[in-house]
């Protein structure tokens, strides 16, 4: 019963009135970004942490408002999925499937609500399971020594590429470069100066902020310059919204099959938001077997993966609170946000900074009715706002990045760094190296060698414990695994869901 | 296609493993001896992992990406630029100019018309700049703007 209580308590921290106000702009802020084709959910945190950060927000108020804009960002998604065909990002891919035919059949409106509650169950399923789950994960993890929390960082490494990732070996050089980079800077434990060339501004190391802000907004700008995308994509206009009791009944069953397994795919390491759509939608047409229609405007096709999808970004919460491992680029960015503010993700957050953990949980919940009471009245609001060409959307959001870096510390040079990162960001884009590794090398390097360091010193340097329990055995045999599978099931899994892209 | 990509990349990849674990070599070690794990232990890991990574870039490289070539290349060098001017004149001529002057320049050469790309930039900067300055109280340099400030 004590989850309960935390909870209750955590309700107590989302429900005052100024942290209801933040998740409430959050809530709109992250539906825009989430809206905005491009703009991932991911950017769209990383742009926003600066801003949370120079309010000088509390760290609970900071959290609650971000979670939301990350629950936000998800329904987002679906608005430019089903009106321009374009998913804001990968797991939105599957929504386009049903969506943007139902769109041009001038059932727009009631594809965009049916979307926004089978999100909306999606996410509330997967809420009740990370409640559930979250604090028995905290709980085991506290038997974890500093072995395993090395070999844990390194499954987080291995399975980040996801089942479905192309190329392990790029995943890993990502990873080696993020690392290398958090190095960089005076070394806590024994005060050695490392790469910082004597310069001053590389003391206390490279700020992960500036490198995320850099890596994904403004390595977009130039992308999208480069495509020429500026002009933007024709629209498809919006209907009046025509929804009866007995359409919502129809993908009820849908969307609670489909936040089931999306949550489960948000937990696993290497599964995550893509494969959890994509799994609730294929299985949802072989359930309803000849009676649906799916690819040509099935509203239930909609729902499957939209609930899917969903669930998968609460579940991966549970991760990223409970090991402090997150599982996916936006939770990577949440991650960046609590070690700013000086909380160590794990599970000693569950004990020492309860109100933090449950406040967040309890803001999700709340944040999912937020976003389902925004999300039908002001869909207008959206689609309107979706309309403005990117030639002036992204140069706004490079404002926005320039301004968030510079009034952190008020240093020019920061800049200079984050368009540095930007520049490369693109450069690696190009060459498909993955930036959430590089991201998550910076932010996990200094837990990774803290724990090397401590192994090491209870075993007097035997590099064998390392590798001496049973729990770290498994967790290295899950980490090899997570690098040997998407070689072999990679490309099948991959044509399957190509195949199960294109209309048949 | 090009496999060309890779490996140029695995190369400059290994160059810069090698350099970062000669680097680390050079660390000291801490005072009052060796240690099970000193300062270079966790860089040499990374260095060695960086390098069989690139070299297996080098020898089994992925079809590449075409880059993008003339006017392409031109307009994205010119973005860089422009935001490297926006940083250098941020301070001393103010973050409205500044703004107007940067993000207009961004909008017209991503296709807006020029007069609407810069009013753009104008009023995105007023916006931010008013938010800013007296909404959150952070306040942005006003630079050659400073005699409005000037009560």
């Amino acid at each position: 019963m004590d989850t309960l209580n935390y909870l209750i308590d955590g309700f107590g921290v989302a429900l005052a009135p100024h942290n209801l106000m933040f998740a409430l702009m959050g809530a709109f802020l992250g539906t825009l970004i989430g809206a905005l084709p491009g703009l991932g959910p991911a950017n769209g945190v990383a742009i926003l942490i600066p801003l949370a950060f120079t309010l000088g927000l509390r760290p609970e108020t900071a959290l609650i408002m971000l979670t939301a804009v990350y629950a936000g960002a998800m329904y987002g998604g679906r608005i430019s999925s089903i009106l321009l065909n374009i998913p804001g990002d990968e797991p939105a891919m599957m929504t386009c499937l049903d969506g943007y035919p139902m769109a041009r059949q001038g059932r727009a409106a009631e594809a965009l609500a049916i979307s926004a509650v089978a999100s909306f169950i999606g996410s509330l399923i997967a809420t009740v399971g990370l409640i559930l789950l979250a604090p028995l994960l905290a709980r085991f993890a506290l038997t974890f020594g500093a072995a395993e929390y090395f070999a844990l960082f390194v499954l987080a490494f291995a399975t980040l590429g996801g089942i479905t990732g192309k190329n392990p070996v790029k995943t890993i050089l990502a990873a080696a470069l993020g690392l290398m980079i958090a190095t960089v800077g005076i070394d806590l434990s024994t005060g050695v100066q490392r790469f910082t060339f004597g310069t001053l501004e590389l003391y206390e190391g490279v700020d992960f902020i500036i490198a995320i802000v850099g890596l994904f907004a403004v390595s977009e700008l130039l992308v999208f310059i480069e495509e020429k995308a500026g002009a933007g994509r024709e629209m498809i206009r919006v209907n009046k919204l025509s929804l009866k009791w007995k359409d919502i009944r129809e993908i009820l069953p849908t969307s609670f099959r489909g936040g089931v397994i999306g949550f489960i795919s948000g937990v696993l390491p290497g599964a995550g938001a893509s494969l959890g759509s994509f799994i609730s939608y294929t299985l949802e047409k072989k359930i309803l077997g000849s009676k649906n229609r799916f690819g040509e405007g099935d509203s239930r096709g909609v729902a499957a993966p939209e609930a899917g999808n969903n669930g998968a970004s609460s579940g991966a919460l549970v991760p990223m609170l409970t090991l402090g491992v997150p599982g996916s680029g936006t939770t990577a960015v949440l991650l960046a946000m609590l070690i700013s503010f000086n909380i160590t993700p794990g599970p000693l957050m569950f004990t020492q900074n309860a109100d933090v953990v449950w406040g967040v949980i309890a803001a999700l919940l709340i944040g999912n009715f937020l976003l389902l009471v925004l999300n039908i009245p002001l869909v207008g609001v959206f689609v309107k706002l979706l309309s403005v060409p990117p030639m002036y959307l992204l140069p706004m959001v490079t404002m926005v990045a320039f301004v968030g870096i510079y009034s952190i510390s008020h240093s020019p040079v920061d800049l200079y760094f984050m368009v540095a990162f930007g520049v490369a960001g693109y450069f690696l884009r190009k060459l498909e190296i993955p930036l959430v590794p590089v991201i998550l090398g910076m932010l996990l390097g200094p837990e990774m060698e803290k724990n090397l360091r401590h192994a090491m010193q209870i075993s007097d340097g035997d590099w064998m414990v390392l590798w001496s329990s049973p729990l770290s055995i498994t967790l290295w045999a899950i980490a090899i695994a997570g690098l040997v599978l998407p070689v072999i099931v990679g490309p099948i899994l991959r044509r399957r869901m190509k195949a199960g892209a294109q209309p048949d | 296609m090009l496999r060309l990509n890779d490996r140029v990349f695995g190369l400059l990849m290994l160059a810069l493993a090698v350099a970062y674990g000669w680097g680390a070599q050079q660390f000291s070690e801490p005072f009052g001896g060796g240690e099970a794990v000193g300062p270079r232990t966790f860089p040499t890991i990374l260095a060695v992992v960086l390098a069989a990574c690139s070299l297996y870039l080098i020898v089994r490289p992925d079809p590449g990406n075409p880059w993008p070539k003339g006017r392409t290349a031109l307009e994205m060098l010119i973005a860089v630029a422009v935001l490297i001017a926006y940083t250098l004149i941020l301070e001393p001529v103010g973050f409205i100019v500044a703004t107007m002057l940067a993000i207009g320049t961004l909008c017209w050469r991503m296709g807006a018309p020029p007069l609407r790309a810069y009013l753009s930039g104008l009023i995105g900067g007023i916006v931010v700049f008013a938010l800013f300055n007296y909404l959150l109280e952070l306040p942005l340099p006003w630079g050659v703007l400073a005699f409005v400030e000037g009560h």
